[in-house]
């Protein structure tokens, strides 16, 4: 203790207190440049100045690292140094989780030193930067000799440096393109997050659209409190013909379900019409006064009624709207008038063709089934080969973590009680 | 099997874990105490048997609401205790998990979840059990070793030597931090294919890496291992809070009313 205390500050070798005064000293001069810049936006260089920039660093620090083993150099690759970049990321990231980002209502001065936008923020790109640097000298210095323990060393570290350099180079290459399909047309107009055209190299015609669904439900709706009852543990009735459930005091028997059906003076019908709901004829039996209530009830739709059965004077049973279980795109891409090929596309099913990658992202929800527009987006990603190299570093490096946890370090230890 | 089973089976598991906790206690010094394994083992039968059934009946993996999540931490963190104590002869720490996996049950009983077969289209991936399987162990891991940090802190005061309580706790926080990573990660490669973007800093996201880093701090600050014990264990407190505000939390965070990662 005595020998800390004998120590100056920014005497050789540095610790914890030189290494946070430089992370924070960063982070406020991030907060400073934030502040002047006002409302510039920052726009990382792309392709290809931005691999020429990374080479550079790399090369810079496997030279400085090799060849000028000075205190500082060795300080640049110090778990002292890590934690202090390590720590003011988190606590930036930190002050992120808090603060709803991206809201324009909000302003004033978290706005003003970019904690509304962190991920774009000079703060941000400055804490990342240290961090990479850092980074960059750990992996260099632990790099040989090669044993098993430095070389899952190296794919951790490694494997981070390249997910986090690939993916922040990359978003300035990154293409991310909204195109809203009609049954029918071809399109090759697309745009992008701000609302400007692209005109793709090929065309895409949206054949069918399709929805699967799950099967509606029947439960109580209170008129008093102007609510689906949903009692815990229980599940809804799900309507499905012949279907018979205890529900609270009544036996809801659903003695006739049609998919899509049409009221008429009867009652109601199969009918394969747009904008046709489901119902059901429901006999509902009270389990303590034996009353029988029967009707028809429907969820309704966008174009026709939803109906519901009254049991009391304040409890009706109703159907609820069928949930989406799936949807999908049949598409056609065409490369010319003559050459052209299709494809399925659905949620968690892109499609990758002429170098992009093709989701199904939405659809005219009012419309539900019978929507005739399919909204697809379309990316274009090409630092991802880069960016999965490091994911699948991580993962290897972290097998190991598994395997080994710390009991080859800790043997040392027990030969001198430090701890 | 359905919810309304559930106390039946959470009652048999519980008497049969409070059961084997005993049993070891009395039969300690004796050539019978294989009973208590077998009452101990019962308990996380039971939990099994349990599970798969809600499975079958919802036609879809439990794992998309916070009561299913619980329901799969309880079934972990008493695999977990378990492991450790036949491989480290911690009761303690048996005592403790299986009193997790307790309590993590019976907050399903008191606040029970409501019957929901639905999977909205984004969830159906093959990516979607992995995903929440590494996270939940990550999360039973790092939960057990913040009690052996509170346990180091303690015996701190106490002036022991905690050195055999550090090394335990730097070992499972390598394997919780290393299933943490895996859960990040899996996250990412099925966002890709899901969302067309494998990091977005969904609130959910920004939370999960904030755990990650935490836990990041952690391991580095051990590095040295002269360093002051005492910090050590109180970073590893402090990790434990933000994990719980990353899976709990997050939901009542103004930031996340936008998250992806609604349950």
């Amino acid at each position: 203790m005595n020998k800390e205390k004998k120590r100056k500050t920014w005497q050789f070798p540095w610790h914890y207190l030189e290494s946070f005064i430089i992370s924070i000293s960063l982070l406020l001069i991030g907060f400073i440049i934030e502040w002047i810049s006002g409302d510039t936006i920052i726009k990382l260089p792309g392709w290809p100045v931005n691999l020429i920039l990374i080479l550079i660093v790399i090369s810079y620090i496997i030279i400085v690292q090799n060849f000028f083993k000075t205190s500082i150099v060795k300080w640049f690759s110090s778990p002292q140094a890590a934690i202090s970049a390590i720590s003011i990321l988190t606590f930036l990231i930190l002050l992120m989780g808090f603060i709803p980002q991206n809201d324009e209502t909000t302003a004033g001065f978290a706005k003003t030193i970019g904690l509304t936008h962190v991920t774009r923020s000079w703060p941000y790109l400055l804490c990342s930067l240290y961090l990479i640097v850092i980074l960059g000298f750990t992996i260099v210095r632990r790099f040989l000799p090669f044993t098993i323990k430095n070389f899952a060393f190296f794919l951790n570290h490694a494997g981070l440096f390249i997910v986090i350099v690939s993916a922040s180079l990359g978003t300035a290459d990154l293409w991310r393109l909204n195109m809203q399909l009609v049954e029918g047309r071809a399109i090759f107009t697309t745009y992008d997050n701000n609302g400007k055209s692209f005109n793709l190299p090929f065309a895409i015609k949206l054949l069918d659209f399709k929805i699967k669904e799950y099967p509606p439900n029947i439960g109580f709706y209170s008129l008093k409190d102007n609510k689906l009852i949903i009692e815990k543990k229980t599940q809804l009735v799900e309507v499905k013909e012949g279907n018979s459930k205890i529900l609270g005091n009544w036996n809801i028997i659903i003695e006739k379900y049609l998919n899509g059906s049409k009221k008429d003076s009867l009652g109601y019908d199969t009918s394969n019409a747009i904008g046709a709901a489901p119902a059901a004829y429901i006999k509902a039996v009270n389990q303590i006064s034996s009353k029988e209530i029967s009707g028809w009830v429907s969820s309704g739709s966008f174009n026709s009624l939803m109906k519901p059965l009254a049991l009391t004077s304040d409890i009706e049973l109703v159907m609820t709207i069928p949930a989406t279980r799936e949807y999908s795109s049949d598409i056609r891409v065409f490369e010319s008038m003559k050459e052209y090929q299709d494809y399925t596309i659905k949620v968690n099913e892109p499609l990758k063709v002429h170098g992009w990658t093709i989701y199904q992202t939405g659809y005219n929800e009012k419309m539900g089934k019978w929507s005739k527009i399919s909204i697809i987006e379309l990316v274009r990603d090409p630092w991802l080969p880069a960016v999965y190299i490091g994911i699948f570093m991580l993962l290897t490096g972290s097998l190991y973590l598994v395997w080994m946890g710390r009991s080859k370090q800790t043997k040392k230890i027990k030969n001198n009680d430090m701890v | 099997m359905t919810w309304y089973n559930y106390s039946t089976y959470i009652f048999c598991a519980s008497g049969s874990w409070i059961t084997g906790i005993i049993l070891i206690y009395i039969l300690r010094k004796k050539s019978i105490k294989w009973i208590a394994d077998i009452f101990l083992i019962a308990g996380i039968v039971f939990i099994g048997i349990f599970t798969i059934g809600l499975w079958i009946e919802l036609e879809r993996p439990p794992f998309r609401t916070l009561g299913e999540t619980r329901l799969w931490y309880g079934i972990f963190i008493s695999i977990i205790g378990l492991v450790i104590y036949y491989r480290w002869k911690l009761f303690w720490m048996l005592v403790y998990s299986l009193l997790m996996a307790i309590l993590f049950l019976f907050i399903n009983y008191f606040n029970p979840d409501t019957f929901d077969k639905t999977l909205m289209p984004a969830l159906q991936s093959p990516w979607f059990i992995p995903h929440v399987v590494v996270y939940i162990i990550a999360y039973a891991f790092l939960a057990v070793s913040s009690l052996i940090g509170l346990l180091g802190l303690y015996q701190l005061r106490l002036n022991k030597n905690i050195k055999k309580t550090i090394i335990l706790a730097d070992n499972i926080v390598y394997i919780g931090f290393a299933f943490l990573t895996f859960g990040l990660l899996f996250g990412a490669l099925w966002a890709k294919e899901a969302w067309g973007h494998y990091w977005t800093w969904d609130p959910k996201e920004t939370w999960a890496f904030l755990t990650w880093m935490v836990y990041l701090i952690y391991i580095h600050f051990r590095v040295n291992k002269k360093q002051n014990v005492k910090s050590s264990l109180w970073i590893l407190s402090f990790a434990f809070v933000i994990l719980l505000i990353c899976w709990f939390g997050v939901n009542y965070l103004p930031s996340a009313q936008t998250s992806v990662h609604v349950y």
